[in-house]
C-alpha cells in the first residue's frame, strides 16, 4: 500500500530525481479533430460524489459561473423520478455523519431530500460476540443535561440522496451546465496544439462521448475538453486509468449481505421517545460484524459482513430462515451461530432455523442491548456485494482529480465510505473556489495539491482504522487478541474523553 | 517554529537588460544603463549575473515542483493583498456601461481596472490576473481584483517568450492575449513611459496581435493628458530588490513606476527587509543546499533588500517627482490623499505563506502606495 502522496514525498526527493517520481503518463493524441467544446469542470460519474461536487460548485457564488458538465452512463431521468412506497426502503442505504449532513445543508441539497425517508440515530451499541465486551457511543458526555440528544449519524437511502442532489442542481438553472445522461466515455486523450489559430490544448484531457441509451444528449463522436477532469467514476475508474494513477489494495474475501427489515416493537419503548439506536455485533468466527441501522417506521437496514460462503448460504435461505439467522446473530454464541450456518435447508423442514433459534435462545444469556426482533424482510431486498480495500497512489494529476470510490474504497464496518466521498467533495469544491477567486488555473497541480493534502491522510487514517478493526475482529476464540481488544473496548467505554475524541475523529 | 522567508527568483526587472535593437540613447536619457548588444558584462556585472541566473531558471519557471515553486505559492496572497487595498480605497474609475463611478455604491463592482505588471518574469502574477478578466466586459467583476486589462512588461526576451508560450496553454488567457486585453511586452518601464500614450506596445518586440481593443487599456485622464500610458493599478512584485544600484537607484525607479500610475491608483509591490533575521533566513537558510534551501543559490543579495521605512520615503519622494512637470514642481501637495499600506508575510514550511501583521521587518512583506487624486 502506498500511502505517501507525491506532495508529501517531495521534500524528501532530491530535485534532480523528481522527474523520475512524476510517472510517465498519458497517451499522445493521435489526430487533430475539430475544436472540442471547452468546459471548466467535467465530472465523470453521476453518483453521490459526482453530483455532490456539481451541486457544491453550482451553489457557491464564486464557482457558479464555471462551465460544468457531468457524464453518467445510467439514465439520470430514472434517478430523478425515483419513488418508493413509504413502507419500502431501498437496500442501498448510507449513514451520513453530522459533518456530511452539514455540507449537504450548506450547498442547499438537504432540503431536496425527502425527510420522511431519513432517520437520525442518537446512540450506537457495539459489542464483541466472542467476549461480550461492549461500548456505546452517544453524545451525552458532550451535551448538557436537558438538551436534546445529539445525532450520531443520519440514515439516508442513496437513491433519495442522488435524487435530492439532482433537484438541487436543477434548481440552479441550466446556464453553463450540461448533464450527459445515458452517455459513456468512449475514450480520453490529450488534445492538440491548435497552432497560430488557437490555444495549445496538448496537456488538456479531451473526452470522446458515446450515447449509451436512447435519451442520451451526446451526439455520436462528440468531444469535450476539460480544464479539470473529475474522476467520480467508481472503483474501476477510467479517469484514473487515463491519468496513469496506480491503485493499491486487496479484496477482503468477505461479502456484505444487505436487506431491509421490519422490526418488532421494542420491549421497552425508547426514552426519550425520539431515541433511535444502531446496533453492531462483531462475529469473529463468521468473518465480520453484523449491523442493524434504523430506518423510519420501525424499519432497519442490515449490513452483515461475512465470508462469501456464508453470504451465499444466507441469500439461499427462505425469508423466515433468513430472519431467524439475523436474530440469532445478535443473540446466540459463536458456537451456536456456526452450527446454524451449517443447518441444511431441505424444503420439507422450512422451520428448522426458527426452531433452532427459539430453543437456543432459552439457554443463552441475552445482553440488554440487543435490537428488537426482526419480523419481516422486504421482498427482493436481500443482496450482497464484495468488500474491498483500495487506495489510489495519488488523488491528483495535472487537470485530473479523483473523488469518492475512484480514490478509495474501504471496509463498511464504520459506515464511512460515503462520508469520505462527501469529505472529498467538500474539500475539492473549496479548493476550486479558492483557485477561482485567486486567478489560479483550477486544473493546475499547484491548485489541486491543496485538495490532496487535505484529504489523502484523512482518508488513509479512516480506511486504515477500519482495516485494523476488521483484522482485530477476525480473530476467533479466547486468545490474547480477544482479551486485548475487549480490554481496550472496556477501557474506552469508561473514559468519556477518549470516547469523545474517537467520535469526533470518526465524524471527520 | 522555523520560518523561512524568501523573495522571488531574480529575473524580474533586470535594470540593465535591454534588448538588442533598442537605441541606446533612449535608455541613457532616462538615466538607465542600456547597451546596444546583449553583452551585459561590459555595462553591469550585477545585471549580467542576475540575467544568467534567471536564464538558467527560465525552462523550469512554470514547473510547480521546480525552483520557482515558492513563488507560485506566494501568488494567491498577491491577489489578496490587492483586494485588501481596493477594499480600503478603490481608485476613481471612469464609469463603464451601466456602472456607477463610485464602486462602493454598487454591490457588484464592474471589472474596469487596467493593470500594469512591471518585471513580470515568466508571468506568474500577470497570467493569474489575466485569467480573472471577464470575457464579457459588461459582466460584473468575478474577483475582488476587478481587472479589465493587464499589460505585463519584462526586459528579458527569454522570459517574455516563456510567459507567452505558457499563456497559450489556457484558452481563456489565450483569448485575452488575442483580443489585446492581456499583453506581454518585452520592454523596460522607461521605454514604456517613453512611448506615446496611444500605443502601449512599443519597443522592438511588439505584442503578436496588437488588437483594436488595446486602446481601451490606454487610460485617459481629466485635464492634463500625460504623454505616456497610465494605469489604474501598477504592480511590482519581488522586483525592487533586484535593481542594479550601480546604474540606477530604487528612488528613480519608483518615481518611474508612480509616473505610470493614474491619479488615485495603487502601486503595489512586495520585497524583503534588510534585517538580521531576513539575512539569516533568506541568505543562510533559504539558499542553503538541498534539502534545506528552497530558493536557488545566488537568488538574492541581502544588501539590495529594502526596509519598509526606506520604501515609504522613496515612494513619497517619487510621488512628488511624478507630479513634476516641465514648468512646475510637485512638492508636498502631491502627497495629499495618498495612502501607505504594509503587511508582512511569512513562509511556514508545511503551511505555506501566511500574512502576519507586524512581521514586515522579519523578511518578506507586501507594500502599497496610493497616488492622490
Amino acid at each position: 500500500m502506498r500511502l505517501l502522496t507525491q506532495p508529501t514525498l517531495r521534500a524528501y526527493v532530491c530535485p534532480s530525481c523528481r522527474h523520475g517520481v512524476i510517472s510517465g503518463r498519458r497517451r499522445l493524441a493521435t489526430q487533430a479533430g475539430p475544436t472540442p467544446d471547452i468546459y471548466d469542470v467535467v465530472c465523470v460519474g453521476g453518483g453521490p460524489a459526482g453530483l455532490g461536487l456539481l451541486a457544491a460548485l453550482r451553489a457557491s457564488p464564486v464557482t457558479s459561473k464555471l462551465k460544468v458538465a457531468l457524464i453518467e452512463s445510467q439514465d439520470l431521468n430514472k434517478a430523478r423520478s425515483w419513488t418508493m412506497d413509504s413502507n419500502q426502503f431501498s437496500n442501498r442505504v448510507s449513514s451520513l455523519t453530522p459533518s456530511s449532513k452539514a455540507f449537504l445543508e450548506r450547498i442547499g441539497a438537504w432540503e431536496h431530500i425527502e425527510q420522511e425517508r431519513v432517520q437520525d440515530y442518537q446512540e450506537m451499541q457495539v459489542w464483541d460476540g466472542e467476549s461480550g465486551s461492549r461500548i456505546s457511543f452517544d453524545w451525552t458526555m458532550d451535551t448538557p443535561a436537558f438538551e436534546e440528544m445529539r445525532t450520531v449519524a443520519t440514515m439516508t437511502e442513496n437513491s433519495n440522496l442522488v435524487r435530492g442532489l439532482l433537484k438541487r442542481i436543477a434548481a440552479s438553472g441550466d446556464e453553463n451546465l450540461k448533464l450527459f445522461s445515458n452517455t459513456t466515455v468512449a475514450g480520453i486523450e490529450n488534445g492538440v496544439d491548435l497552432g497560430p489559430q488557437g490555444p495549445d490544448l496538448s496537456a488538456w484531457p479531451i473526452l470522446s462521448l458515446k450515447p449509451s441509451g436512447p435519451t442520451s444528449e451526446a451526439q455520436a463522436s462528440s468531444q469535450i475538453a476539460a480544464r479539470l477532469l473529475i474522476g467520480a467514476d467508481g472503483i474501476n475508474s477510467p479517469v484514473r486509468s487515463f491519468a496513469d494513477i496506480p491503485t493499491n489494495g486487496w479484496d477482503y474475501n468477505r461479502h456484505g449481505v444487505v436487506a431491509t427489515l421490519a422490526l418488532a416493537d421494542p420491549d421497552t419503548p425508547p426514552f426519550p421517545p425520539y431515541l433511535r439506536t444502531a446496533y453492531q455485533r462483531f462475529l469473529p468466527s463468521l468473518g465480520g460484524p453484523i449491523a442493524l441501522l434504523p430506518l423510519p417506521n420501525n424499519h432497519a437496514t442490515l449490513v452483515w459482513s461475512t465470508t462469501p460462503e456464508h453470504a451465499a448460504y444466507l441469500k439461499s435461505l427462505p425469508s423466515s430462515a433468513f430472519l431467524a439467522m439475523v436474530n440469532a446473530a445478535f443473540r446466540l454464541s459463536m458456537t451456536d451461530l456456526k452450527f446454524m450456518m451449517d443447518v441444511k435447508t431441505p424444503s420439507s423442514e422450512q422451520t428448522s432455523h426458527e426452531d433452532e433459534l427459539s430453543w437456543r435462545v432459552q439457554h443463552t444469556p441475552i445482553p440488554a442491548q440487543v435490537p428488537p426482533m426482526a419480523n419481516a424482510v422486504q421482498s427482493g431486498s436481500i443482496a450482497s456485494f464484495p468488500l474491498r480495500f483500495r487506495h489510489a497512489a495519488q488523488y491528483i494529476s495535472p487537470r485530473v482529480a479523483l473523488v469518492g470510490d475512484a480514490a478509495h474504497v474501504i471496509h463498511p464496518l464504520a459506515g464511512q465510505g460515503l462520508n469520505l466521498g462527501i469529505g472529498d467533495v467538500a474539500s475539492l469544491s473549496q479548493t476550486i473556489e479558492y483557485a477561482v477567486s485567486h486567478g489560479m488555473d483550477i486544473g493546475d497541480l499547484l491548485t489541486l495539491e491543496r485538495y490532496s493534502s487535505e484529504r489523502y491522510l484523512t482518508n488513509a487514517k479512516i480506511g486504515g482504522a477500519c482495516d485494523l478493526l476488521h483484522k482485530m475482529y477476525n480473530v476467533p476464540g479466547q486468545g490474547p487478541v480477544t482479551w486485548a481488544r475487549s480490554f481496550g473496548l472496556d477501557v474506552i467505554d469508561k473514559l468519556p474523553f477518549v470516547k469523545s475524541f474517537l467520535m469526533k475523529n470518526a465524524q471527520g | 517554529m522555523s520560518l523561512i522567508r524568501i523573495s522571488k527568483i531574480p529575473s524580474r526587472a533586470i535594470r540593465a537588460a535591454s534588448t538588442a535593437t533598442r537605441p541606446a540613447g533612449r535608455g541613457s536619457q532616462t538615466g538607465f544603463t542600456c547597451s546596444t548588444t546583449r553583452n551585459h558584462s561590459t555595462t553591469s556585472s550585477v545585471s549580467a549575473d542576475e540575467l544568467s541566473h534567471f536564464s538558467a531558471l527560465a525552462s523550469s519557471w512554470w514547473d510547480p515542483m521546480g525552483p520557482s515553486r515558492i513563488l507560485h505559492l506566494m501568488n494567491p496572497l498577491r491577489h489578496e493583498f490587492i483586494a485588501s487595498c481596493l477594499a480600503e480605497s478603490p481608485p476613481p474609475t471612469t464609469p463603464v456601461a451601466g456602472a456607477t463611478g463610485t464602486p462602493s455604491s454598487s454591490p457588484p463592482p464592474p471589472a474596469n481596472l487596467h493593470y500594469l505588471d512591471i518585471g513580470c518574469g515568466g508571468g506568474i502574477f500577470a497570467e493569474s490576473l489575466a485569467r480573472t478578466i471577464p470575457l464579457d466586459p459588461s459582466a460584473p467583476a468575478p474577483t475582488a481584483t476587478r481587472a479589465a486589462s493587464m499589460t505585463a512588461v519584462d526586459p528579458s526576451t527569454m522570459l517574455i517568450q516563456v510567459a507567452r508560450e505558457h499563456a497559450r496553454l489556457d484558452p481563456t488567457v489565450d483569448t485575452h492575449l488575442r483580443s489585446g486585453k492581456f499583453k506581454y511586452l518585452n520592454t523596460t518601464l522607461e521605454d514604456l513611459l517613453a512611448s506615446p500614450s496611444s500605443s502601449t506596445s512599443p519597443g522592438p518586440a511588439p505584442a503578436p496581435a496588437p488588437a483594436p481593443a488595446s486602446s481601451s487599456s490606454t487610460p485617459s485622464t481629466s485635464n492634463t493628458v500625460p504623454s505616456h500610458p497610465q494605469f489604474d493599478m501598477v504592480t511590482l512584485f519581488e522586483v525592487i530588490e533586484h535593481i542594479d544600484p550601480q546604474t540606477t537607484t530604487p528612488q528613480t525607479f519608483l518615481s518611474h513606476c508612480l509616473r505610470a500610475l493614474k491619479p488615485g491608483g495603487w502601486l503595489i509591490g512586495s520585497t524583503i527587509s534588510r534585517t538580521f533575521p531576513s539575512w539569516l533566513l533568506n541568505q543562510v537558510i533559504a539558499e542553503a543546499p538541498w534539502p534545506i534551501g528552497v530558493v536557488p543559490r545566488g537568488t538574492h543579495e541581502w544588501s539590495k533588500f529594502v526596509n519598509p521605512p526606506e520604501l515609504q520615503a522613496w515612494a513619497q519622494e517619487g510621488l512628488m517627482r511624478a507630479a513634476d512637470s516641465a514648468t512646475t514642481r510637485g512638492g508636498a501637495s502631491a502627497l495629499e490623499g495618498t495612502r501607505w499600506k504594509c503587511m508582512g508575510t511569512i513562509y511556514v514550511p508545511g503551511l505555506g505563506w501566511k500574512m502576519v501583521s507586524g512581521s514586515e521587518s522579519w523578511g518578506n512583506y507586501f507594500w502599497a502606495v496610493k497616488k492622490g487624486v
